[in-house]
């Protein structure tokens, strides 16, 4: 520790992120990727249900978005959506649970993978409807403006989301009340299954579109947590500023295919080896090194992240399924279903 | 009350007495029939329309009168009481001023039942209920059953007290808030009910609250009102079936009315007209529904007086209602007993072998009996007409075998479940359905469709070590069989070196049959194919 | 008491509710400035400031969207969709972003917002803006569905609409806007589930909602008058909650019941209740349960044609003479 303190003097002084986020950057990205390789395993395994969409390999956007975030702070995310959900501090085993449908899980088995929502940590909800979300952050981000808090409302989207309506409409929406909201794109290269370049009218898909409503163009490496940091501080400090929204593309690729089903033979050959050698932890890890942090520091960060989610994985496999009493309850907000008397 | 010559057709102006079916001093009920006029078109009979004295016939038979004339005169001496309950129940009672909440009816007790008696209330007035919490215990000549409550509220009054009877869909008990104001005091203690219930729903006038349940969010009536269509082809109305059967109303005579009437459909307005006395009953050939049956006078050598030291025990709820019932079989049935010995030797054998198997696997001892009722739907099988039904006229011979075994509750009565499809069963089959009724008969939680449709009955006595009995036929059947002790009996057999006699496990099987129904030859054959079936069948091909 | 006009009642709901609380936002397309294509929303930015009531551009997912992102954070908004018709643009909000966010997230998420939105034709506006969609709510599970069919019926309803937690579709009907009702003074809050019996009889029930309440009654009283049929009229007005039991409780006291829909014939919101009663009210029923609705077609523009098309008080006479016997 000594030998980090000595050094790391010398990085706060040269640096803007400082030692301590970036120990705080380097294990969220950890967290994301053990919490996703367990939720792959367990799903062989038959104890993750249904479909899931993982985020292998876009973890530094997650991790670097939610660093620069306030507390207070809103995010909206789409249904490739457990990595934004851990970033803000979700608790592994409610997210691990969810996707087990148990009874510890977030919403109790209620939403499933595609709905991660923990209202208490500002994850405003999960979404499966693409580009919906959209004009909704820009409601919570009207109430903030409209209330005068100075919180910013964060929305997570995929490159296939800049062809839909609501991504359109929320843009020119967000640009003319001037709204404190950031629609931050990943752009992972592929619409589901399909290259983004050939449904897309221009190279590239967010970027490109910033222009059509007064933003600027703002493009970055989403595989190096430290440049996706500074970027959104930036227009996280200018939306809380009263300086409108932001619109950011990160370019970043994912290790696996869409969803579950996904085999993804549709990359062509070598696509994927290229990116792995880009992957995000692998780039962050050799940094830290570089800058002077002990191996022994980032493996304990490492090897207590692996005993979390061990010990989230086994309380969320002692973890009852849901009771059936709760199908019917919180239709409404008097906690009931019913529609007539 | 003059007895007229009643109308006899269009063009029709006299009648002339073919017959008085009462005489002068005769005690005469309402709807009986009490003498028959002849016309050049037709012989009609005509039923008084109410109850009385036949006190003065006053056109002799052969003689004629004109339509309208007083032929006879009925004097309601003695009957001021029941003249009363009909004036009162022909009125209809000022209408029930909603409060909230819901009424409790007289649920469905079974297809021929059309009336429950209350033995006991589980819960008082003025008692939290929930639902699904057991309410009330009612009982028919068939079975007791309990009756939980369908809502959640305060039981707010209850209408018919225990040990009071009253018709399917009458109102015994209401939940909720408030209660109504009307005459709900005078519970219609009897079992046919002149009061209208044009208002079966009262609806609470809240909005939604936490009773509906999510899977059965509409409330489908639990009680059938009965068909759509009558025999005949005359249709009713949903409601005016309702309300036909909670007044019991004759919906046949109704429909004749209606039909005369020239329309072709009874619906409220017919029903409501005939509750309100706009048409009166009698037109609607629903005379015999006015007033009450008074008591037949009883024979004099029957009054028993109980000395000092002797013990008055009242019938318990089960002898009392099947008191009547037993008595009118035996009267009007001529009975006829038939036995046979049958040696049990190979059945024996095969309930041996499979016994201890059975009660490992089903947790059930395999007895006898489950034999004989296999053996008993073969032979019905061959012999039809013992499975078959006699309404006085007709012998129905019915497709279906449904074999009824009395159980006894011990010895406090006798009810008798029915196994339905016997014949369809195997011994392993009907020994686990029998089982199950018994237990579901003595826990007192069988349904009203377990007594229903059978075809013939067993009174199984074997237990009870009796040599033979001769049951009382369970009418509309035909027959009924006993089954009495299996034991070792001395028998001759034949054998090489000549008869010998030898120890034989053999037990006495009888049939106590309708003498009108069938002979004597025809059921000897029944009786003897079953005893063939019993000592010769592969009995471990029904295990395997 | 005071006689105010449909679309009056609209703004001093609104205004009543915005004065109320200042949690009460309201957005829409041509809603402040001008007042509102229906001038169903005249004086509400000079009296609240355009903070508070403001204009959208045309993009229906945006406005809807946006509601709900301000309704799940804290905001109380109103949000209006021009025309009912319109409800198809942006039907994501409607029926899967609203109505299920609260029961996914296990009780997390609220959304307190009210769509107001301007259905129902007989104002020749042509097919696409002129049907009746209250039952494309109804159908959706997580919603509530009101439909006014008087000034003073606008305000009380629309006032609980804003108040109730749950999202609304408040549909106000286009023909209704000029009609004129008695409206008290003061605040009026009413009860969302509830009908209201708007014309006693014995003889048959109608139950309708909106324009069709007043057809429904002009019928019932020519029905009395010329045919000597005492019909009892039910304005059923919020069909989630539904109010059965007034309905249950009129069908047991007449027997008969007819429902008169300006919505097409096929899954119109009279088809569900007509199910709820043959079910549970079997044995009330005299006769057959009939359905007076719109022929199953999109509607004309032609004014002959589209009053052709839609329930008039001489077809509701005609069907309930010819079916009542």
């Amino acid at each position: 520790m000594l030998q980090e303190n000595e050094r790391s003097e010398g990085l706060l002084t040269n640096d803007d992120i400082g030692l301590k986020t970036r120990l705080k950057l380097y294990r969220l990205q950890v967290e994301i990727r053990q919490a996703e390789q367990r939720a792959y395993d367990l799903f062989l395994q038959n104890l993750v249900k249904g479909t899931s969409h993982l985020s292998l390999g876009q973890e530094a956007i997650a991790a670097g978005v939610a660093t620069a975030m306030e507390p207070g702070d809103l995010s909206f995310c789409t249904y490739r959506g457990h990595a934004h959900t851990l970033a803000r501090g979700v608790p592994v085993e409610q997210v691990l649970g969810e996707l087990m449908q148990r009874d510890n899980g977030l919403m109790r088995g209620k939403g499933g993978s595609m709905h991660l929502t923990s209202v208490d940590h500002g994850v405003m909800g999960s979404y499966a409807i693409i580009g919906a979300h959209l004009p909704i952050a820009c409601g919570a981000a009207w109430r903030a403006q409209y209330t005068g808090s100075k919180d910013v409302s964060v929305c997570f989207f995929g490159d296939g989301t800049t062809n839909i309506g609501a991504f359109h409409e929320a843009l020119n929406f967000a640009v003319i009340w001037k709204l404190p909201v950031l629609f931050m794109c990943e752009n992972n290269l592929y619409m589901e299954y399909t290259p983004i370049e050939v449904v897309t009218a221009v190279e590239h898909p967010a970027a490109d579109r910033a222009a059509a409503y007064g933003l600027e163009s703002i493009i970055v490496d989403g595989n190096d947590a430290d440049e996706v940091y500074r970027t959104v501080l930036k227009a996280l400090d200018k939306a809380r500023a009263g300086g409108g929204p932001s619109l950011i593309e990160a370019k970043t690729y994912r290790h696996s295919g869409h969803s579950r089903a996904d085999p993804a033979k549709y990359r062509p050959e070598g696509e994927l080896d290229k990116w792995l050698e880009r992957d995000p932890i692998k780039i962050y890890r050799t940094r830290l090194l570089e800058f002077g942090v002990n191996e022994d520091t980032i493996k304990s960060i490492e090897d207590e992240t692996a005993s979390k989610i061990e010990t989230a994985t086994e309380l969320c496999k002692a973890s009852p399924p849901p009771p059936e009493d709760i199908l019917t309850t919180d239709v409404y907000a008097d906690g009931g279903w019913a529609w007539r008397n | 009350m003059n007895v007229l010559m009643p109308q006899l057709g269009e063009t029709v102006a006299e009648g002339t007495i073919g017959n008085w079916l009462k005489q002068v001093g005769d005690y005469v009920q309402a709807g009986e029939a009490l003498v028959e006029i002849e016309t050049d078109k037709a012989t009609m009979e005509v039923e008084a329309t109410q109850s009385g004295i036949l006190s003065t016939i006053h056109v002799a038979e052969g003689e004629s009168a004109s339509v309208g004339a007083v032929i006879a005169v009925i004097s309601k001496q003695g009957q001021a009481a029941t003249a009363e309950r009909n004036e009162s129940a022909n009125n209809i009672p000022e209408r029930r001023v909603s409060g909230g909440g819901e009424d409790i009816l007289m649920p469905q007790l079974g297809e021929t039942v059309a009336e429950g008696t209350i033995s006991k209330w589980f819960k008082s007035a003025g008692d939290k209920v929930t639902t699904g919490e057991p309410l009330f215990e009612v009982e028919t000549d068939k079975a007791t059953m309990e009756v939980e409550a369908t809502s959640s509220g305060k039981l707010s009054e209850i209408f018919v007290k225990e040990g009071q009877t009253t018709a399917v869909g009458t109102r015994v008990a209401r939940i909720g808030n408030g209660g109504s104001v009307s005459n709900a005091h005078q519970s219609p203690a009897v079992a046919v009910t002149r009061q209208v219930n044009l208002n079966l729903y009262q609806p609470a006038s809240e909005p939604a609250s936490g009773h509906l349940d999510p899977f059965n969010e509409v409330k489908t009536p639990v009680i059938h009102f009965g068909r759509a269509e009558l025999s005949d082809g005359m249709k009713i109305t949903p409601v005016a079936r309702r309300l036909l059967q909670q007044n019991g109303l004759d919906a046949l005579a109704l429909g004749n009315f209606v039909r005369a009437q020239g329309a072709n459909r009874i619906s409220k307005k017919e029903v409501l007209a005939v509750l309100s006395g706009e048409i009166p009953l009698a037109k609607t050939g629903m005379a015999h529904l006015q007033a009450h049956p008074v008591q037949q006078e009883r024979p004099a050598f029957l009054n028993v007086v109980p000395g000092p030291a002797d013990t008055v025990m009242e019938l318990n709820r089960y002898r009392k209602l099947t008191a009547e019932r037993l008595a009118v079989c035996w009267q009007t049935i001529p009975h006829v007993y038939q036995a046979v010995e049958i040696n049990f030797r190979s059945v024996e054998e095969v309930r041996d072998r499979y016994k201890t198997s059975f009660k490992d696997r089903h947790d059930i001892s395999l007895t006898y009996l489950p034999f004989i009722i296999r053996a008993t739907s073969i032979a019905l099988q061959e012999f039809p007409q013992v499975n078959a039904k006699f309404d006085g006229e007709k012998l129905i011979v019915c497709k279906d075998i449904n074999i009824g075994i009395a159980v006894d509750l011990d010895h406090k009565g006798l009810v008798v479940p029915v196994l339905h499809h016997a014949d369809e069963m195997s011994v392993s089959g009907i020994a686990r359905a029998l089982h199950r009724l018994a237990q579901k008969a003595r826990d007192e939680k069988l349904p009203p469709a377990d007594f229903e449709g059978g075809t013939y009955t067993i009174s199984n006595n074997g237990s009870f070590g009796t040599l033979f009995t001769t049951p009382i036929i369970n009418a509309p059947q035909v027959a009924i069989l006993s089954t009495d002790a299996i034991r070792k009996r001395p028998t001759v057999i034949r054998t090489d070196e000549g008869d010998k006699v030898v120890p034989e496990l053999v037990g006495t099987i009888g049939q106590c049959f309708d003498h009108r129904a069938f002979d004597g030859a025809y059921s000897a054959r029944f009786l003897n194919h079953l005893k063939e079936v019993v000592e010769t069948r592969d009995w471990s091909g029904e295990f395997n | 008491m005071a006689e105010l006009s449909y679309r009056e009642a609209v703004a001093r709901g609104i205004a009543q509710e915005m004065k109320r609380d200042e949690l009460v936002v309201f957005l829409g397309e041509d809603v402040a400035a001008a007042g509102g294509v229906f001038k169903a929303t005249e004086g509400l930015l000079d009296q609240f400031g355009p903070t508070r009531v403001r204009d959208t551009p045309i993009s229906e997912q945006a406005i809807l969207g946006a509601a709900m992102g301000a309704a799940m954070t804290g905001l109380r908004p109103i949000a209006e969709i021009m025309f009912s018709d319109f409800i198809a643009v942006c039907f994501d909000y409607i029926a899967n972003e609203f109505p299920k966010s609260r029961y996914m997230t296990n009780g997390q998420v609220k959304c307190p917002l009210v769509v107001r939105t301007g259905n129902g034709g007989a104002a020749r506006f042509g097919a696409q803006h002129s049907q009746s969609v209250e039952n494309w709510a109804m159908m959706i599970p997580g919603l509530k569905v009101v439909a006014p069919s008087t000034p003073s019926d606008v305000i009380g309803l629309l006032a609980a609409s804003v108040r109730d937690p749950d999202p609304v579709i408040f549909f106000e009907h286009k023909s209704l806007y000029a009609t004129k009702g008695e409206v008290p003074d003061g605040e009026i809050v009413d009860r969302l589930g509830t009908a209201r019996i708007i014309r006693p009889g014995k003889d048959a029930t109608i139950i309708a909602l909106a324009l069709m309440v007043h057809r429904a009654r002009e019928a019932a009283e020519r029905l009395a008058d010329e045919h000597g049929i005492d019909c009892e009229v039910i304005d059923v007005r919020s069909l989630v909650p539904l109010d059965m039991q007034t309905i249950l409780k009129s069908v047991a006291k007449t027997g008969r019941l007819y429902t008169v829909e300006e919505n097409p014939r096929l899954c119109g919101w009279g088809a569900e209740i007509t199910s709820i009663v043959a079910d549970e009210a079997f044995y009330d029923l005299d006769g057959p349960i009939v359905r007076i609705t719109t022929p199953h077609i999109p509607l004309p523009a032609a004014d002959n044609l589209e009053d052709l098309a839609l329930p008039s008080a001489d077809r509701i006479v005609a069907k309930i003479k010819t079916t009542l016997n």
